[in-house]
């Protein structure tokens, strides 16, 4: 069965700002299903679409089989949600603030302490429960915003960039938290995320966004198969007239998928890539222009995004990049 | 229906949780009105029955100064949504199946609450200072209950505005209008010494129809017409302000 499908889904909040622009989804239950973008490339609005936050312009969205705009209520009943912001109220405890949420969402009274208790246990905060939440460091908040949303028991959860900002131990523990309950008990998850690493490691399936659209989607490793070539990155001695000069050259080079120009590198993608650079390299020397650093490597996420969208997903993506500093280089997705 | 009111009274009980945390925005909602009172009947006391008849003026000032309190502590009611929307905890409450007529309920109600608490306290205040209640422990009580639903109504104000712009000042607006309309009422002397003009105001002013009710429990004894007048002036702005509720709750979650 489908968790969730969206058909054309639209929202235009102006004539000249798309946030999404008629995306189509279809994401099997069992999944979890990685929502890749920069930031403003419409992750969240569409989020906010799916669990009835936001009413779509234009187009129709189904969550576990329920119409969102015809059954909003039913919709809120069986999803959890962790929204981009840890959506908190400082001035109660974790575990009052868990209770109430329980009971928002009709916990019966029986159950509703073990079930807190429980929760607390699963996100490491039984020992903070009694605290105020504004004592709670960031990672201490997300893992209590993730403990709400699951309050209910949930079939389908949605998290909107629940790493964003986190240090890396915060960031490791909500990962494991996802990948355990996805595992044991089912739950699908729609996570959206602007860090690569997150995706490649957690989603069985990606869908990349760029400017309101789709524009890639399926599983990490059949997205990285799908360039069908080694990365080769060369940088240059001199300015813009040398990387010209070797940009041109590198063209020339039979056997090559895609060339790309990226500040001060050429990303050039090309089978069989180790016996490839020094061809390459002599094209370089022909050419009069000096290569100052040459790296190969298998194809990534990142290479994948470059490859649909035209940059980078990270810190320089033409200042896009607001937020966080990404976890993931291109040197931590070589490593792996 | 049941299960919308047992989620009614747990907002509820989370805004009082709210209240009891954060005592200190409290002081300046019954000190404020307080003040006014000390230097209203101060400069007005001695002279307020030679120049319109009104020898008990403390008790004359009180429902006023209970008015005022009201108002400024309901101003705290679209301060807290306010902080909800800005934390996106009322995005959090949204996310539930709770009825999002509810969510707003559930403060509006816990304001009442607050807001009769801080009534009895200045009627405490009054009593202690000389005004007098000729309607006795009823009276009071009373006047602690119109107090509570005046505040249910008037934070209406507030939580619209916040609901609508999600801006603290905007929502602190509310305690704004508040002034205008006491001016524009018998607060400070008798109607019939008014100008023409401004007897007709007050005479059009709900808020006029309140102290009156009130003041009547104070100064004179039950007088159901007053009563009933005090009511109805409560129960227009409370349908009022529940409307602009309703349509910025809208708003919001369109």
């Amino acid at each position: 069965m489908l968790a969730i499908v969206a058909e054309s889904l639209t929202k235009h909040f102006s004539d000249t700002i798309r946030a999404v622009d008629g995306i189509d989804l279809g994401i099997e239950e069992g999944q979890i299903f990685g929502f890749l973008g920069a930031n403003g490339s419409g992750k969240t609005t569409t989020v906010r679409m799916l669990t009835t936050l936001l009413r779509p312009t234009a187009g129709r969205a189904e969550v576990l089989g329920l119409d969102v705009l015809r059954r909003p209520g039913d919709v809120r009943a069986r999803i959890g949600v962790a929204l981009q912001e840890a959506g908190l109220d400082d001035i109660q405890t974790g575990r009052e603030l868990l209770t109430l949420q329980a009971r928002l969402y009709g916990v019966p009274a029986r159950d509703l302490r073990r079930r807190v208790d429980h929760l607390l246990e699963v996100v490491d905060l039984t020992e903070a429960a009694d605290r105020r939440v504004k004592t709670y460091s960031g990672g201490m908040k997300r893992r209590l915003d993730l403990a709400a949303a699951l309050v209910h028991g949930p079939r389908l959860v949605f998290l909107d960039e629940p790493t964003t900002g986190l240090d890396p131990i915060s960031r490791d523990a909500i990962w494991r938290y996802v990948a355990e309950l996805n595992r044991s008990d089912g739950v699908t998850f729609f996570l959206t995320t602007q860090y690569l690493e997150e995706a490649d490691r957690l989603a069985h399936e990606v869908a990349i966004m760029d400017a309101g659209r789709i524009v890639a989607q399926g599983a990490p490793a059949d997205l990285k198969a799908s360039i069908g070539a080694d990365v080769v990155t060369l940088r240059v001695e001199g300015g813009a007239d040398e990387l010209a000069r070797a940009e041109a050259a590198v063209r020339r080079f039979e056997g090559i998928e895609d060339v790309r120009r990226l500040d001060d590198a050429i990303i050039v993608y090309v089978r069989e890539g180790s016996s490839a650079i020094a061809s390459l390299v002599l094209l370089l020397d022909q050419s009069g222009v000096r290569a100052r650093e040459v790296t190969l490597a298998r194809p990534t996420l990142d290479d994948v995004f470059l490859r649909k969208t035209g940059h980078h997903l990270g810190p320089h993506d033409g200042g896009r990049w607001d937020e966080a500093p990404a976890p993931a280089s291109r040197h931590t997705e070589r490593a792996r | 229906m049941i299960r919308a009111a047992t989620v009614v009274w747990h907002l509820m009980l989370r805004a009082l949780r709210e209240t009891l945390r954060q005592p200190g925005v409290e002081i300046g909602n019954v000190f404020i009105p307080l003040f006014f009172f000390a230097v209203t009947v101060g400069a007005i006391g001695n002279v307020a029955g030679r120049a319109f008849g009104v020898t008990n003026y403390t008790g004359f000032q009180l429902p006023v100064v209970v008015l005022q309190a009201v108002a400024g502590a309901s101003g705290t009611a679209g301060f807290g949504t306010v902080t909800d929307i800005e934390r996106g905890y009322f995005d959090k409450l949204l996310l539930t199946p709770t009825p999002r007529i509810a969510i707003v309920l559930g403060r509006l109600i816990g304001d009442g609450v607050r807001v009769m608490a801080l009534t009895a306290l200045v009627v405490v205040v009054g009593l202690l200072v000389g005004s007098g209640m000729k309607t006795g422990v009823g009276g009071a009580l009373m006047i602690i209950a119109m107090g509570g639903v005046f505040g249910l109504a008037y934070s209406g104000i507030g939580v619209a505005l916040a609901l609508r712009t999600g801006s603290a000042q905007a929502a602190q607006l509310g305690f704004l209008i508040f002034f205008p309309l006491v001016f524009l009422s018998p607060a400070f002397a008798p109607k019939e010494v008014f100008a023409d003009w401004l007897e007709f105001m007050a005479t059009i002013n709900p808020v006029t129809y309140i102290i009156e009710g009130m003041r009547d429990l104070v100064l004179d004894g039950w007088d159901i017409s007053s009563l009933a007048g005090a009511f109805a002036s409560i129960a227009g702005l409370g349908m009022f302000t529940m409307l602009l509720v309703l349509g910025a709750l809208r708003y919001r979650t369109a």
